[in-house]
C-alpha cells in the first residue's frame, strides 16, 4: 500500500513538469505585456523596459523557463509583478481560503447528494424521487453565476440573513458554499441513485432480504457500501474541482480564493502568480485523485494496491 | 433649585463627554466600508498605476500641492510657492509640524528624497512626470525647497498634484525600498493597517494629522469585482459606498431613499483612434467624414441614458487648458460628400476594434459607431480582444501595426491638456515609444504643443493651447465621441465623500458617518 502511495506521489514530478511547461508556454504565447497592462494606456516605455529587466522578461524564453524551474525546485515562487507580494504568501492566503470553502461546499454537496440519492433509489418513482431528481436537474443546469446572484438577492438584500459577499465570519461562507455545492450535490445525488438502483437489484441483496435482515441494514450496510465506488469517484472529482478554485463563485461573492487569483493573474499577465497557482492546483488535483483511489480499497476490499 | 442646577450641570457635562458630536454637527467615529471594483496594484504612489491604488493612496499620502474639487491647484504640504521669472526655478515653502505615520518629520529633506527618487536611477513607473523637466533639487532650509527645471514647464504644479507625487516617508523608503508597494507610509489623514490581496485593505485614522483629527475611525476598502454584487452590498448595507455603478442599476438605486447617487463628469474622453498611416485614412477628408458620420448625441442618449457628454475635441471640458472647439455635428450628407471628394463615393471596407468591458458600455458604443458608419458607406468588421492583447496590438510599431479604427479612452491623470495632446498626437510619441497609436504626425501641431509647454506667461500659453486644440479638430486624427461620467452610490449617512473628476473616490479628515 505505502509503496503504491509513494509511487503515485513520485508520479507527481513528471505531471508537474508537464504542467509547468504547458502553462509557461501558453502564458508567453498569448500577446500582452505585464508592464504595459500595469501601466495601462499611459504606459511609459522607460518603465516597461526597467520592469522587463527586473523580471528577466527581456531574456530568451528557454532561459526564463530555466530560471523559473531552478527557483521553483528551491521553493522560490518569485514575487508578483502587479503588487510585489511574494507569490508564496498569496498562494498560502488564497489556498487556505479555498480549502475552507471547498470543505463546507463538499460537505453540503455530499450530505444533500447522498441523502437524496439513497432515498430516491429506495423509493423509486415516488413523489420524493421525482422532486429530488428534478432538483438535481436544476442543480446541474443552473448557471452558478446566476444562482449566486439570486441567493444574494434573496438572502442578503431582502431577508438580510447573510452578508452579500466578502469574508470575515463563517456566515460569509454559507451562501457561496451553497452556490458552489449545488451542482456537486446534484451530480452526487444522481450518481448515488443510479449506482444504488443497480446494486439493489443484485442477487446478494435479495439473499440478504430473504435472510430476514432489516431493510435499514440491507440498504446501509450491504447495498450502500458496494454502490459507493462510482460515487466516491464523482465525490473526488467534485472536490478536486472545488479546490482548484471556483472562479465564478469567488467572483460573485468577492471571495479571495485561488481561482480568482489565477484568472486575474492571467488577465494581468502576472506570470509568477499564474505559474505558481497552476502548480499548486495541479498538485492538489493529483493528491485528491490519489486519496480517491485509496478510498476505493476501503469500500471494496477486493481492490488492493500492491 | 440649587440642586436642580448642579444636577443639570453634571448631566450636561456627562452628555458632552459621551456624545461624540463636534461643534459643526459632524460626528466622530465609525467604520466605513468602501467597495471598489478592483484590487489596488501598489501602495507606492510613484509606482501605482491603477485607480483603486490611487484612491487609497490619496487617503494615506499627501502632495506638495493638491487639486480641489474643480481641479484647481491648492496648497497641500506646501503652504505657498513662487516661480522664478525665467520659469526655471520653483520655490516651495513647506508646512511645519507635519509628521509621517512612522514619526519621521516632514521637511525639505523628505521632499528632496522624493524628487531625487523620481529623477534618479530607480525609474519608478511614474518617473515620466519628472525626468523630462526636472534638473535638480536644493534644500534651502528645513522648510524651504527649490526645484530647478530643465526648461520652463507650464503644468509643473499639476504634476506635483498627481497621485504619483504623494510623498513617502524617507525612513520607510530606506527600510522597505521597493517593497513600500505593499505597505504605505505617508502624512495623510489615514494610516495603513493591513492589505489582504484581493479581499480588503484597512486604514485607521491618523490622530496626529496636521489638519485635525479625522472624523472616521476606520476605512475598509473591499475588492468586489462583480458589478451587481457591489450594488447588492450597498442595498443590503454591507457597504457604505460603491463605485462604478452600471447604468442599468441606476434607476433602481435612485428609488432607494437610503442611498445617494453622485454622478461626476470625468476627464475621460472616449474616441475612435484612426490609423493615419494607412490608406484611406491618410486623407484628412476621410477622417473628417468619419467624424461627421457619427451621431454622438444619439449615442449619449440611447446607450448612456444621458450620463455622458458629447465631446467636440479630445480635451475634456474639466481639464486645465481646455478651450471650447467647434466639433463635428452629425451630418451624414456632408460625410458622404467628403468621402466622394476623397475618391470613395461608394465608401470602403475597414476594421474596427474595441475592448469589451474596459470602459463603460465600450462594446455597445463600438457597435453603434459601426452601424452609423455603415450608413455613409464605410463598412466595418467589428472585432474585440481581451484588454492585454488589445493594448499589445495597438501598441505595435507602425510597420507591423494592423489597426485601422480602434476604440480607446484617455483621461489625463495630471488633469491638464498637455498630457492629452502630447502623448496621443505628437510625432515623437508614436507607439511603441509613446502613446500616439494613431501615427498622427503634423509639424505645426508638434510645434504648438512644444510652445505651450514651454510658455512662461499665461496669455501666450492659452493662445497656443487654443490653436493646438483647433488644429487637432480640423485634422481629425480620431473620431471624438464623448466624455464619460462616473456614478458612485453611498449611504445617506456618509457625508463629505470626494468624487473627483479624476475617477477617484476617497475620503479626507472631514468625511464623517452619521449615527
Amino acid at each position: 500500500m505505502w509503496r503504491y502511495v509513494w509511487k503515485r506521489i513520485l508520479m507527481l514530478l513528471p505531471v508537474l513538469f508537464g504542467v509547468s511547461l504547458i502553462s509557461f508556454s501558453l502564458l508567453h504565447l498569448v500577446p500582452g505585456d505585464p508592464a504595459e497592462i500595469l501601466a495601462g494606456e499611459e504606459a511609459n516605455p522607460e518603465f516597461i523596459k526597467a520592469l522587463r529587466q527586473e523580471y528577466g522578461l527581456d531574456q530568451p524564453l528557454y532561459l526564463q523557463y530555466f530560471h523559473f524551474l531552478s527557483h521553483i525546485v528551491r521553493g522560490d515562487f518569485g514575487i508578483s509583478i502587479r503588487n510585489r507580494e511574494p507569490v508564496i504568501n498569496l498562494l498560502k492566503e488564497r489556498f487556505l481560503f479555498t480549502v475552507q470553502l471547498s470543505f463546507i461546499s463538499i460537505l453540503i454537496a455530499g450530505l444533500i447528494g447522498l441523502l437524496a440519492g439513497i432515498i430516491s433509489s429506495t423509493k423509486q418513482y415516488s413523489l420524493f424521487d421525482h422532486i429530488s431528481m428534478l432538483g438535481a436537474l436544476l442543480g446541474i443546469s443552473m448557471p452558478i453565476f446566476w444562482f449566486g446572484l439570486l441567493l444574494m438577492l434573496v438572502f442578503s438584500v431582502y431577508l438580510r440573513w447573510f452578508p452579500a459577499g466578502g469574508t470575515g465570519t463563517i456566515f460569509h461562507l454559507i451562501l457561496p458554499a451553497i452556490a458552489l455545492g449545488a451542482s456537486g450535490s446534484a451530480v452526487i445525488a444522481r450518481m448515488t441513485r443510479a449506482s444504488m438502483l443497480e446494486v439493489i437489484r443484485q442477487d446478494y441483496i435479495r439473499t440478504a432480504r430473504a435472510n430476514g435482515l432489516r431493510e435499514f441494514i440491507v440498504i446501509h450496510k450491504h447495498a450502500l457500501k458496494n454502490a459507493m465506488i462510482p460515487v466516491v469517484t464523482v465525490f473526488g472529482l467534485e472536490f478536486g474541482y472545488m479546490l482548484g478554485g471556483a472562479v465564478l463563485t469567488e467572483t460573485v461573492f468577492s471571495l479571495p480564493g485561488i481561482g480568482r487569483l489565477m484568472v486575474e493573474g492571467i488577465f494581468q499577465r502576472d506570470y509568477p502568480i499564474v505559474q505558481g497557482a497552476m502548480l499548486l492546483v495541479a498538485t492538489t488535483f493529483v493528491l485528491v485523485n490519489l486519496l480517491t483511489d485509496i478510498a476505493y480499497a476501503f469500500f471494496d476490499p477486493k481492490i488492493r494496491y500492491e | 433649585m440649587k440642586r436642580f442646577f448642579s444636577g443639570s450641570l453634571i448631566i450636561f457635562c456627562f452628555l458632552l463627554i459621551i456624545l461624540p458630536t463636534s461643534s459643526e454637527g459632524k460626528v466622530y467615529g465609525g467604520t466605513v466600508i468602501y467597495a471598489a471594483g478592483a484590487d489596488p496594484d501598489r501602495l507606492d504612489p510613484a509606482n501605482a498605476e491603477s485607480n483603486p491604488a490611487e484612491a487609497v493612496n490619496r487617503m494615506m499620502y499627501e502632495n506638495l500641492v493638491k487639486f480641489d474639487e474643480k481641479l484647481r491647484i491648492v496648497p497641500g504640504l506646501a503652504t505657498s510657492w513662487e516661480q522664478a521669472k525665467d520659469g526655471l526655478t520653483w520655490t516651495f515653502h513647506l508646512r511645519k509640524g507635519v509628521k509621517f505615520h512612522d514619526g519621521t518629520p516632514f521637511n525639505a529633506e523628505a521632499v528632496r528624497v522624493f524628487i531625487e527618487r523620481m529623477i534618479g536611477p530607480e525609474k519608478p513607473s511614474r518617473a515620466g512626470l519628472y525626468v523630462p523637466f526636472v534638473k535638480s533639487v536644493e534644500v534651502v532650509d528645513d522648510y524651504t525647497i527649490k526645484i530647478n527645471l530643465k526648461t520652463p514647464f507650464a503644468f509643473f504644479l499639476n504634476n506635483l498634484a498627481h497621485s504619483a507625487s504623494g510623498i513617502v516617508s524617507p525612513t520607510a523608503l530606506k527600510t522597505y525600498g521597493k517593497d513600500i508597494a505593499r505597505r504605505a507610509c505617508g502624512t495623510g489623514p489615514f494610516k495603513f493597517v493591513e492589505w489582504i490581496h484581493g479581499d480588503h485593505l484597512t486604514m485607521v485614522r491618523n490622530d496626529d494629522y496636521w489638519g485635525g483629527k479625522p472624523y472616521l475611525d476606520k476605512i475598509i476598502v473591499k475588492t468586489v469585482k462583480e458589478d451587481s454584487a457591489r450594488v447588492m452590498m450597498l442595498q443590503s448595507g454591507d457597504a457604505h459606498l460603491i463605485v462604478r455603478i452600471p447604468a442599468e442599476d441606476i434607476p433602481r438605486l435612485e428609488k432607494d431613499a437610503k442611498i445617494k447617487l453622485d454622478s461626476t463628469e470625468t476627464l475621460r474622453t472616449l474616441y475612435i483612434g484612426i490609423n493615419c498611416s494607412k490608406k484611406p485614412f491618410t486623407d484628412v477628408r476621410v477622417r473628417q467624414a468619419l467624424n461627421y458620420a457619427v451621431d454622438k448625441e444619439a449615442i449619449v442618449q440611447s446607450i448612456y441614458q444621458g450620463r455622458a457628454l458629447v465631446a467636440s475635441g479630445i480635451v475634456a471640458p474639466l481639464a486645465t487648458g481646455y478651450f471650447p472647439v467647434k466639433g463635428y455635428p452629425y451630418d451624414p450628407e456632408k460625410a458622404k460628400k467628403l468621402l466622394a471628394e476623397a475618391g470613395y463615393p461608394k465608401g470602403f471596407k475597414a476594421k474596427l476594434w474595441s475592448p469589451h468591458g474596459r470602459y463603460p458600455k465600450d462594446f455597445e458604443l463600438a457597435q453603434a459607431v459601426q452601424q452609423q458608419l455603415k450608413k455613409v458607406g464605410v463598412d466595418c468588421t467589428l472585432d474585440t480582444m481581451e484588454w492585454a492583447a488589445y493594448l499589445a496590438a495597438t501598441r505595435k510599431p507602425v510597420k507591423e501595426n494592423e489597426s485601422e479604427l480602434f476604440l480607446l479612452g484617455w483621461a489625463p491623470s495630471t488633469a491638464e491638456a498637455r498630457w492629452i495632446l502630447y502623448p496621443l498626437y505628437t510625432t515623437e510619441q508614436w507607439v511603441p515609444q509613446g502613446n500616439n497609436r494613431s501615427f498622427f504626425s503634423n509639424k505645426e501641431f508638434d510645434e504648438l504643443v512644444n510652445k505651450f509647454t514651454r510658455a512662461t506667461n499665461k496669455t501666450e500659453m492659452d493662445k497656443y493651447l487654443k490653436e493646438a486644440q483647433e488644429l487637432l479638430v480640423k485634422e481629425a486624427p480620431s473620431i471624438f465621441l464623448l466624455v464619460t461620467k462616473e456614478t458612485i452610490g453611498y449611504s445617506q449617512k456618509l457625508k463629505g465623500v470626494i468624487n473627483s473628476p479624476l475617477e477617484l473616490t476617497y475620503f479626507d479628515h472631514q468625511t464623517y458617518l452619521e449615527k
